[in-house]
């Protein structure tokens, strides 16, 4: 075992290591197995976990290399210097629902309650492109988030708020939604004399969300959907430098099922094809790589995520140096929003969803996030309430300002468990993305549905774990009580269907019906020439044709996909 | 038992909202307890819901809902099947819906309601048990 280790850069003597070894293993045979509480313990994606972790777990752990200093490659340690000593996460809470006068109204009573910046959450017509007023919208229409359909709406939701100063996020889920809504965020902001350049936000934007998550018959083709997300990186590369244009969802992939390793595996097989089109299309990887963001989960498994996060910082940085050789060392800091997993909450006892929670945050934050928004704890029963808004942004306060565990960088790092961890952690995930690109790549899985497939599995392989008891969570396999001690608050959406059916009447009446042709013409052009849709969408907004418009455009143009199903 | 009964079930995603975790998981382990399950993906009106069933003589439909549009939208799904003269497809129902929902959707004629945390198991012997094998099944087994 000693001789194939390479004394040089480890932070270990082999002769040391080889008497720990002797020591571990004489240990080990004294360890009275058989009074474990377990058959095995294993992180929740299954990695095998041991009863104690020595330096023989890391052996060849080369610190300058492996490790390294916050701030630069590869970044384990931290994207900043400073991290949370120059200035903590952001704390970005998730809110939308009814019209945008209402949504406007809880945007400015989370800034004044302390939120840092806006995740603006759009109702399920506008993300799956539809408008208000739609057929198919009926039922759903201001649910799950806020109704825009037009750039009057999108002046209404941020009317008040200080757009050049407050990071913004669009939760736009799919690109199809993004390419109509981000236009719309920035013909707004234009309108308001805010240069794009000025902007500071993210959009989601995802392609994976439309085609892999959530899906549903007739919808874009995978390369139709990638194409948009990247026509929408294409254009703020150009034009709004400070605005992240992507936020590669692998919360929602883990929502949906993903363990911990395929949660990033497929955003980074997502990343690196979206890098490859950019190349494509004549950028530069420094043009545009600081400005790709992830958006990752904050599950149960507190060490395996923290775990997580860390592997994927210094794997992130590996590919894109060793693929895409750039020079700016900012192409290569991954850079993360998390949200804590609505996946693990339950309707049973719905306030010990506070702590599952605190405890998700916590270890967001022992993982460097930029970024956090932590869940209502009614979430299983509706859309989060007032209260419960305002309980879940002061568990990140008190994260912030009570635990000093933002006084000092990446603390748990050295430690023998979450060394080993990460590295078994890394190993992984390159699996998987090696296994993806000898697939022939993320859009060649999507259109064959090997990544439907592999989602579904895991996902239902979860749901066993929890029948069976292997997966105890409290208050629904064990713990229970017959009656709920706390009856929560069940949140009303504010009547909105009458509110967007008003709005489009009237706007379809005071329009110029000629511009507003004309706009949509100049789209179905840009789709015949394969050009940059945004681009054009971001003037056509200003003629006020809706997102379901635009949508149903682009629809006719490049056909419909069925995704394999379940 | 003389017959292998084989419950045909649809599980159904009405309207836009993206939430099908729930949906995918059940409709597989009705499907892995020998049941035969469509599975409709999402953005599916109540028109369609009701056809689908009709054309594939399903014996049950279950809808899920995580928006909040249940109000809205189970008592379009079962105007339009006392429309078209169904009464032999059972309609239950799964997602986030509060408890306070129920009774009005049960007087509609809505089976079970099952929320976060109920177990597949249940759902199946729920299928398995329930009024569906009276009346659909005698149907088809015996000749309509």
């Amino acid at each position: 075992m000693a001789d194939n280790r390479s004394e040089k850069g480890s932070l270990y003597r082999n002769e040391a290591l080889t008497e720990i070894e002797k020591a571990e293993d004489g240990w080990c045979k004294k360890y009275p197995q058989e009074r474990e509480r377990l058959d095995e313990f294993t992180t929740l994606s299954g990695l095998t976990v041991s009863p104690l972790y020595t330096p023989a777990s890391t052996p060849n752990m080369d610190y300058l290399q492996d490790l390294g200093f916050p701030g630069e490659p590869p970044f384990i340690r931290g994207v900043y210097p400073t991290m949370y000593r120059g200035s903590t996460w952001t704390r970005r809470q998730l809110a939308g629902y009814g019209p945008p006068e209402e949504t406007n109204k809880r945007y400015r009573f989370l800034l004044e309650a302390g939120a840092e910046g806006i995740n603006g959450v759009f109702d399920y017509p506008t993300l799956r492109g539809y408008d208000s007023d739609d057929p198919v919208a009926f039922g759903d229409v201001g649910r799950g988030g806020v109704a825009v359909d037009t750039i009057e709406d999108m002046a209404t939701l941020f009317k008040g708020i200080p757009i050049d100063q407050v990071s913004i996020s669009l939760v736009t889920c799919q690109p199809i939604c993004n390419i109509s809504v981000q236009s719309m965020f920035f013909a707004n902001a234009q309108t308001r004399n805010v240069p794009l350049e000025h902007l500071t936000g993210t959009s989601q934007n995802d392609f994976l969300m439309e085609t892999v998550m959530s899906i549903a018959p007739d919808v874009s083709p995978p390369r139709v959907a990638f194409k948009l997300s990247c026509d929408a990186i294409e254009f703020c590369a150009r034009n709004a430098g400070r605005w992240n244009p992507v936020s590669f969802a692998g919360y929602n992939y883990r929502e949906a099922g993903c363990n911990a390793f395929q949660e990033i595996a497929f955003v980074m097989a997502n990343a690196l094809a979206c890098i490859e089109e950019m190349l494509r299309r004549g950028l530069k990887i420094d043009d545009f790589a600081p400005r790709l963001s992830f958006f990752f989960s904050a599950h149960n498994d507190f060490f395996e995520e923290i775990c997580k996060y860390r592997a994927a910082r210094r794997l992130w940085s590996r590919l894109i140096r060793d693929r895409f050789k750039p020079e700016n060392p900012r192409s290569q800091a991954l850079r993360f929003h998390v949200q804590t997993a609505g996946v693990a909450l339950t309707a049973q006892q719905p306030l010990n969803n506070i702590v599952r929670s605190a405890y998700h945050a916590l270890s967001a934050a022992l993982g460097g996030a930029q970024s956090v928004h932590v869940d209502g704890f009614d979430e299983a029963l509706c859309t989060p309430t007032e209260l419960s808004s305002l309980t879940a942004l002061r568990t990140q306060q008190i994260l912030q300002l009570e635990t000093r565990i933002t006084h000092t960088i990446d603390p748990l790092a050295g430690s023998y468990f979450m060394e080993n961890l990460t590295n078994e952690m890394e190993k992984r995930i390159v699996g998987l993305l090696e296994e993806v690109d000898s697939r022939g790549g993320i859009v060649k899985t999507v259109e064959d549905g090997w990544i439907h497939r592999a989602i579904s599995d895991s996902a239902y392989d979860y749901q066993k774990a929890v029948e069976s008891g292997e997966m105890p969570v409290v208050g629904v396999n064990c713990h229970r009580l017959s009656e709920e001690p706390y009856k929560a608050e069940i949140f009303a959406t504010p009547e909105t269907l009458a509110v967007q059916e008003a709005k489009l009447k009237r706007l379809r009446v005071e329009r110029s019906a000629d511009q507003a042709q004309k706009a949509l013409d100049d789209i179905n052009r840009c789709c015949e020439r394969d050009g940059n849709l945004m681009e054009v969408i971001v003037e056509s907004v200003k003629a006020r044709v809706s997102e379901g418009e635009i949508s149903r455009t682009i629809r006719d143009f490049y056909g419909k996909w069925n995704p394999p199903l379940f | 038992m003389s017959h292998q009964k084989t419950l045909r079930i649809l599980i159904a995603k009405p309207g836009l909202d993206g939430h099908d975790r729930g949906a995918k998981v059940v409709a597989r382990a009705l499907s892995n307890a020998g049941m035969e399950v469509i599975y409709s993906g999402l953005h599916q009106t109540p028109e369609l819901i009701v056809n689908t069933a009709i054309d594939e003589d399903v014996d049950a439909i279950g809808l899920s809902i995580l928006s909040g549009a249940h109000n809205t939208i189970f008592p379009r799904v079962m105007a339009l099947l006392k429309e078209k003269g169904v009464s032999d497809i059972l309609v239950f129902g799964g997602g986030t819906i509060p408890k306070k929902d129920w009774a009005p959707l049960e007087a509609l004629g809505i089976g079970k309601i099952f929320t976060p945390g109920a177990d597949t198991q249940e759902i199946v012997t729920y299928l398995q048990g329930t009024r569906i094998s009276n009346t659909k099944y005698n149907r088809r087994i015996h000749g309509r």
